[in-house]
């Protein structure tokens, strides 16, 4: 954290808007901090608990912008993140010179709800990963759990913790909980059930959503925001019936427009007040992607992504 | 002395299978799949009640639910006269005799703030008011807040009874349920076991233990004024919700959130008029046929739920906040937007020049 906040000092002369993490209403809530002023960089924070991507913000309108041309975005990132961050360069959504990137690498972060399914937490007080385990004082007790138990179930698949792109980078790089191999497990314990097993299965998860729209906003690379095809009126595609036709279609027609783009971040799952495993659908599409294509999402800035291309000479198409 | 019956821990099944045969019965219950999700929903035997954690989702579906028919129509064409149109209406209202069981305190009285904008003028919503009139709630006493609630900050507290008909009081081995009304009061009958007069003491102390709770703290003095004196001043509302998503989850989640959106879903020659739950986040909300949106950003509209709920409805509804406290909108913010934080910093560091 100190050492964070230090590299953005020392950075400051060339930044004129720093996009990192600062505390959110307690100690298990961290939040998006936007710093403007060299004292507000006393506010940056780095620990389990800063759990948004923020690269969003430097893509989707309104846009963190730099008015003096001269300087720069500063924007923390993490493993995952640094991915979407290649993506939106790839599409020439960011301008990489305009950034200065602080890369992250990540232990993981915390899922709250994992943890407040456990117990109900009042008065945190405290809350520290130590090896394999959170340690979280309350203000009755000291409560220990194996990061088995708490961890997003997007860091427990984690590949790259690592950030694949920045300019500084903050701490010692760490090894991944996952292998290319295990990392599409949840995928596969979906793909075993029969049809009407998977049916059933998406049926019920997807019952819950209350289209509120959180899993779209909080994506990246969703950029289409206020002309999403959910909400236009002409051509109206999903009409306000709450039934589970319009929440598939709206779904699927998410996932499908992330196809080859999406990294995997799992910020749609994240903030899902709903807790639907709307990621799951992405990591179908992304481990097709990698059968079909070979490629995966958001490693490569110069790379051009698989859907993106168009070849009048493809054939078989 | 109001009624009150025993229900053991053991006897809560058949209580609600019971009561389940008399009313459209809600309950507290965990959606299937998502281990952490509890919202309410119909009771059916089998279905298990969870009574000590905090719900996701408010129960206004009961009376305002997500989406609803307000009307039926079709248009009928004559072979004899091809160019005239007969449109035919139904506009019948449905709504059952419901009871929403386990409700919380803030959750019982967000229902008596929407009954002001809906039931007490100029315009009446007859859809609302026959839902509402026949909905009944029993408020469990609160002892599950936690660092995201404040109803004692806006009026209200674990243990208040606003809005509540039926108070439910969890005591050793079971719950202590008190008719608040003569309606409520007949819904009891046959149900439970007298309460011993142990019982009754331990539930009256539990009232008074859980009443002498402060479930948050937020400075909402001046409120209204702060609010239209901070309107203008881009910089309070840039740091308060320079991170919002615009996405629906504080609107949604929120029990006194009531705004919505009307459209006619045809398909051929017949549809039917939907009512169903909009968001004041949301770009298209404001969105004018012109093209023109007078809350274009995030901002605007972040403003104008802070300003909604503390300054515009108190305004018009004798200094009452549009907000219970229960904490949802800043537990599920994807960004952690504290309104708590919104509302506080309205006062802090106003320029008193003219």
């Amino acid at each position: 954290m100190k050492e964070l906040r230090q590299a953005v000092e020392a950075q400051w002369p060339n930044l004129e808007v720093m996009i990192g993490w600062g505390w959110g209403f307690d100690l298990l809530h961290g939040r998006p901090l936007f710093v403007r002023k060299i004292e507000e960089v006393a506010g940056l924070v780095w620990n389990p608990f800063c759990v948004q991507n923020l690269t969003g913000y430097l893509a989707k309108i309104p846009a963190v912008q730099a008015e003096d041309k001269a300087k720069k975005i500063g924007v923390c990132v993490r493993g995952c993140d640094s991915r979407s961050l290649v993506a939106l360069i790839q599409e020439k959504l960011v301008s990489r010179e305009q950034l200065m990137v602080f890369g992250l690498p990540c232990q993981g972060t915390v899922d709250w709800r994992r943890l407040a399914a456990h117990s109900p937490l009042v008065g945190v007080k405290s809350a520290r990963i130590e090896g394999e385990r959170l340690l979280v004082e309350d203000s009755r007790t000291i409560r220990e759990f194996t990061l088995d138990q708490v961890l997003a179930r997007r860091c427990l698949r984690c590949t790259h913790p690592n950030p694949v792109v920045y300019d500084v980078l903050i701490g010692e790089q760490v090894a991944p909980r996952a292998t290319s191999l295990d990392r599409y497990r949840d995928v596969e314990r979906v793909e075993a059930l029969d049809v009407g097993g998977r049916l059933a299965f998406w049926r019920e998860a997807l019952d819950r959503c209350i289209r509120c729209y959180a899993c779209r906003n909080a994506c990246p690379l969703c950029i289409c925001q206020d002309r999403c095809i959910a909400e236009t009126r002409d051509p109206k595609w999903l009409s306000q019936y709450m039934g589970l036709p319009e929440k598939f279609l709206f779904h699927f027609i998410h996932a499908l427009h992330l196809a080859g783009r999406c990294t995997e971040c799992g910020e749609c799952e994240r903030v899902c007040p709903m807790e639907i495993p709307v990621t799951l659908m992405k990591e179908k599409l992304g481990r097709i992607v990698g059968d079909l294509m070979g490629y995966e999402a958001g490693l490569d800035p110069e790379a051009t992504p698989p859907l993106l291309t168009f070849n009048p000479a493809e054939t078989g198409v | 002395m109001s009624k009150m019956i025993f229900i053991g821990s053991d006897q809560l099944t058949a209580a609600l299978d019971h009561l389940s045969e008399r009313v459209e019965l809600w309950v507290p219950a965990g959606a299937s799949g998502g281990p952490g999700v509890i919202r309410f929903q119909r009771y059916r035997p089998g279905v298990e009640v969870v009574l000590d954690r905090l719900t996701n989702l408010s129960p206004k579906e009961a009376v305002q639910p997500q989406v609803e028919t307000l009307l039926r129509f079709r248009t009928v064409k004559s072979a004899d006269d091809p160019a005239a149109e007969q449109l035919l209406l139904d506009d019948g209202i449905e709504a059952r005799r419901v009871l929403v069981f386990g409700a919380r305190p803030c959750d019982a009285r967000a229902f008596l703030l929407s009954d002001e904008v809906f039931l007490k003028g100029p315009y009446e919503d007859v859809y609302y008011r026959a839902r509402r009139e026949s909905t009944l709630l029993a408020a469990l006493v609160c002892r599950e807040g936690d660092d995201a609630c404040f109803c004692s900050a806006v009026g209200g507290g674990p243990a208040d009874t606003a809005g509540s008909d039926l108070r439910i009081v969890p005591v050793e081995g079971g719950v202590v349920v008190e008719a608040l009304g003569e309606e409520a009061e007949s819904l009891l009958e046959g149900l439970g076991e007298v309460v011993s007069d142990a019982g009754r003491e331990e539930a009256l102390r539990v009232v008074d233990e859980i009443s002498a709770l402060c479930m948050g703290e937020i400075d909402t003095s001046a409120s209204v004024q702060a609010f239209k004196s901070r309107f203008e001043d881009r910089d309070y509302w840039r740091e308060v919700a320079e991170r919002c998503l615009s996405c629906g989850v504080c609107t949604f989640v929120c029990p006194t959130c009531y705004c919505f959106t009307i459209t006619d879903e045809k398909r051929g020659l017949e549809g039917e008029r939907l009512r169903s739950w909009d968001s004041c986040m949301f770009y298209q909300y404001t969105l004018e046929a012109s093209g023109h949106n007078p809350r274009p950003t995030k901002l605007e509209r972040y403003r104008n739920r802070v300003g909604h709920k503390f300054s515009y409805f108190p305004e018009k509804y004798d200094g009452r906040f549009s907000c219970t406290g229960c904490g949802r909108c800043v537990r599920f913010c994807p960004v952690s937007i504290d309104i708590r934080r919104a509302v506080s910093g309205l006062k802090e560091n106003i320029c008193e020049c003219p």
